[in-house]
């Protein structure tokens, strides 16, 4: 997918997703960042002197869309301020186009509130859940609408990393804006709901280990209108997960398809063990070459399908309406209640 | 080619085939494993280690030198460890990171790398924290008293550097690591054909520096595609290149890998070992591509 319009781009929030989506978006062609908005004044020195003297730097994002010709901005801010700054947007530049991290917002009903301020509005509107631009993930999600494994049952699913093995204090411990549900949770409940739809009961428990005011583990059963049922548990504090890992898998009636973030294997059931059939698929499978790599492929990918659907004028699958729908389940998982800190 | 270098993939719970692998396969390994794996791998051909300075490598680069190991190797560091770093950050801040950083040094080092004079007054020159860093970094790797060849600009770096064209930071890199290492500055990059674009579009010397980058049959990981990364290795003369992913993270045989690299325009290849006997197959089969060219001149 080639970007063919002159496209400048703003950033919002130059911490790590911020550096990461602003190196790809102006390493596409045609693309450029013009601005940048960050409050961090030693971050802001850094870049100044790092970056092309031709992006122009504020420490106000109103600011920045009234002072500059923008067709896009991100924002990369911790989660707590994306609604605000998102509705700040929609009332100082009408259509000004959206790319916002994910999860869109800290509640639903924060969420609702980014959907009202973009709704009917001529701008593009986005979510980065970039595991949907992720072959393998893709690739499952096919073998599941596709009936291989016959009639589900249900389904197993987990999201573990070593992010937290003690007290953190950073945002992502404040109460209200952070939390393993809010951090690492938010893509495997996209996946989950972009293979199964939205679950119409959920049943939860969650406590904290090393967080005194935010989860460091939630664990979520769920069942769904045809009647597959399944659980989700997320924990950022395992040991020896040098990276997050994200694992689902599905029993159906004639076998079973696991997908991580590095393969999908499918196993069809034959009448005696020795014909069952084992398909499994690598990342290495799938061409995942793109015209620019930071981090993993499908960053490229979904700041590609941004920056395309502006130009064509077309609302992508990850807008905020969909987005909103893993809040609505963050917030359902929420309800349930806490249990005790460990010692 | 003449550089094979053991990488640290297997040490530190990489693997591109499965995390699952990678966290079983490290649970398996201990100093006392890992340092008969190296001895193995130089008898067998293995002329040097590629790292990130990660603390788990530190410890191994501390023991090999305890045995006498590090007197035969060649060292290449890759720095920043981008993945520690940004989970620091993620947990405690920039503060907390600059305070854990610095928290790793005695007295004495931190007097010598003029930390102790604060940060802040540092914060003013990107260029000179820059320095200081590196140098922060190299001190333990120094001591061990292996021939260091290169340090090697992390990839998460050097692309954003690519991205936005930032000649000033890769200059002064560069400059570094030639007047106070008195080697050539390195880098990894994942978007090798960008990277030798943008040192020809901002009149860097590409012929001194050495370039690690993946490069194997499939085209895992080469951007934007094998075939304009294979055009751009045939095209550059007099440049280092180091092959790494050859086995494309364990899905491709060692046959078919080396195969496929001997072709190639490299000056070398690093490659994850993750036992004895792993490091003794990979490291004779790769000595024979160094054996055949030298049959052939």
């Amino acid at each position: 997918m080639k970007v063919t319009s002159a496209r400048d781009i703003g950033i919002i929030g130059l911490g790590k997703m911020g550096v990461l989506h602003a190196g790809v978006a102006h390493s596409l062609s045609g693309v450029q960042v013009k601005a940048i908005c960050e409050k961090n004044t030693l971050l802001t020195k850094l870049a100044k002197e790092l970056l092309p003297k031709s992006v122009v730097f504020y420490d106000d994002h109103i600011t920045m869309v009234e002072d500059e010709e923008l067709d896009a901005v991100f924002v990369t801010t911790p989660i707590e301020s994306h609604v605000p700054i998102v509705t700040d947007i929609a009332q100082t530049r009408k259509g000004l186009s959206l790319f916002v991290e994910k999860p869109l917002a800290v509640t639903h009903n924060q969420a609702q509130a980014a959907c009202e301020a973009v709704r009917g509005m001529k701008g593009i509107h986005m979510v980065g859940y970039q595991k949907r631009f992720s072959p393998i993930f893709q690739r499952a999600k096919e073998l599941v609408m596709g009936h291989r494994i016959g009639d589900l049952m249900f389904f197993r699913a987990h999201s573990f990393s070593s992010d937290v093995l003690r007290q953190g204090r950073s945002w992502r411990f404040a109460k209200g804006a952070g939390g393993v549900l809010l951090d690492l949770a938010p893509h495997v409940l996209d996946m989950v709901m972009w293979f199964f739809g939205e679950p119409e009961t959920v049943v939860a428990t969650r406590r904290r280990i090393y967080s005194r005011e935010v989860d460091d583990y939630a664990h979520a059963a769920m069942s769904f209108r045809d009647g597959l049922q399944g659980y989700v548990d997320v924990c950022w504090s395992m040991r020896d997960f040098r990276l997050p890992d994200t694992l689902i898998e599905v029993q159906g009636t004639n076998g079973n398809i696991t997908v991580t973030d590095d393969y999908v294997k499918l196993e069809i059931n034959g009448q005696d063990p020795l014909e069952t059939s084992v398909e499994m698929d690598y990342k290495q499978s799938f061409d995942t070459s793109v015209s620019f790599l930071l981090a993993d492929p499908e960053y490229t990918k979904e700041d590609e399908t941004f920056l395309s659907a502006i130009r064509t004028e077309h609302l992508p699958e990850l807008n905020f309406f969909e987005a909103s729908k893993v809040n609505a389940l963050i917030d359902r998982i929420m309800e349930f209640p806490e249990g005790n800190r460990s010692t | 080619m003449k550089d094979f270098l053991i990488g640290d993939n297997a040490f530190i719970g990489v693997s591109h085939l499965s995390h699952d692998h990678a966290r079983q396969r490290l649970k398996e390994l201990h100093l006392e494993t890992i340092n008969r794996l190296f001895e193995t791998a130089l008898s067998c051909g293995a002329t040097g280690f590629s790292f990130t300075v990660h603390p788990t490598n530190l410890r191994i680069l501390d023991t090999l030198e305890n045995v006498g190991t590090t007197s035969n190797l060649e060292l290449y560091p890759i720095l920043p460890y981008a993945a520690g770093y940004v989970r620091t950050v993620n947990e405690k801040g920039v503060g907390g990171l600059i305070n854990d950083f610095m928290s790793r040094y005695s007295l004495a080092d931190k007097a010598k790398l003029s930390l102790r004079v604060g940060f802040s007054t540092l914060t003013l020159d990107p260029t000179g924290m820059m320095r200081t860093y590196i140098d922060a970094e190299l001190l333990p790797i120094v001591r061990v008293g292996g021939k260091l060849s290169t340090i090697l600009l992390h990839e998460v770096v050097t692309d954003v550097a690519v991205s936005f064209q930032s000649r000033n930071l890769i200059d002064s890199y560069m400059q570094h690591v030639r007047d106070k290492y008195h080697v050539k500055p390195g880098f990894v990059t994942r978007n090798f054909a960008r990277f030798v674009k943008f040192f020809r579009d901002v009149n860097l010397p590409l012929e001194d520096t050495i370039i690690m980058t993946p490069v194997n049959k499939i085209g895992f990981q080469m951007n934007p595609s094998r075939e304009a990364c294979e055009a751009c290795l045939s095209e550059i003369h007099g440049v280092s290149v180091i092959a790494m992913s050859i086995l494309a993270g364990g899905y491709l045989t060692l046959e078919e890998a080396v195969g496929y690299i001997r072709q190639q325009n490299l000056s070398g290849t690093v490659v994850g070992v993750s036992s004895e006997d792993h490091a003794q197959r990979v490291f004779t089969k790769l000595r024979g591509i160094a054996e055949s060219a030298k049959e052939k001149t």
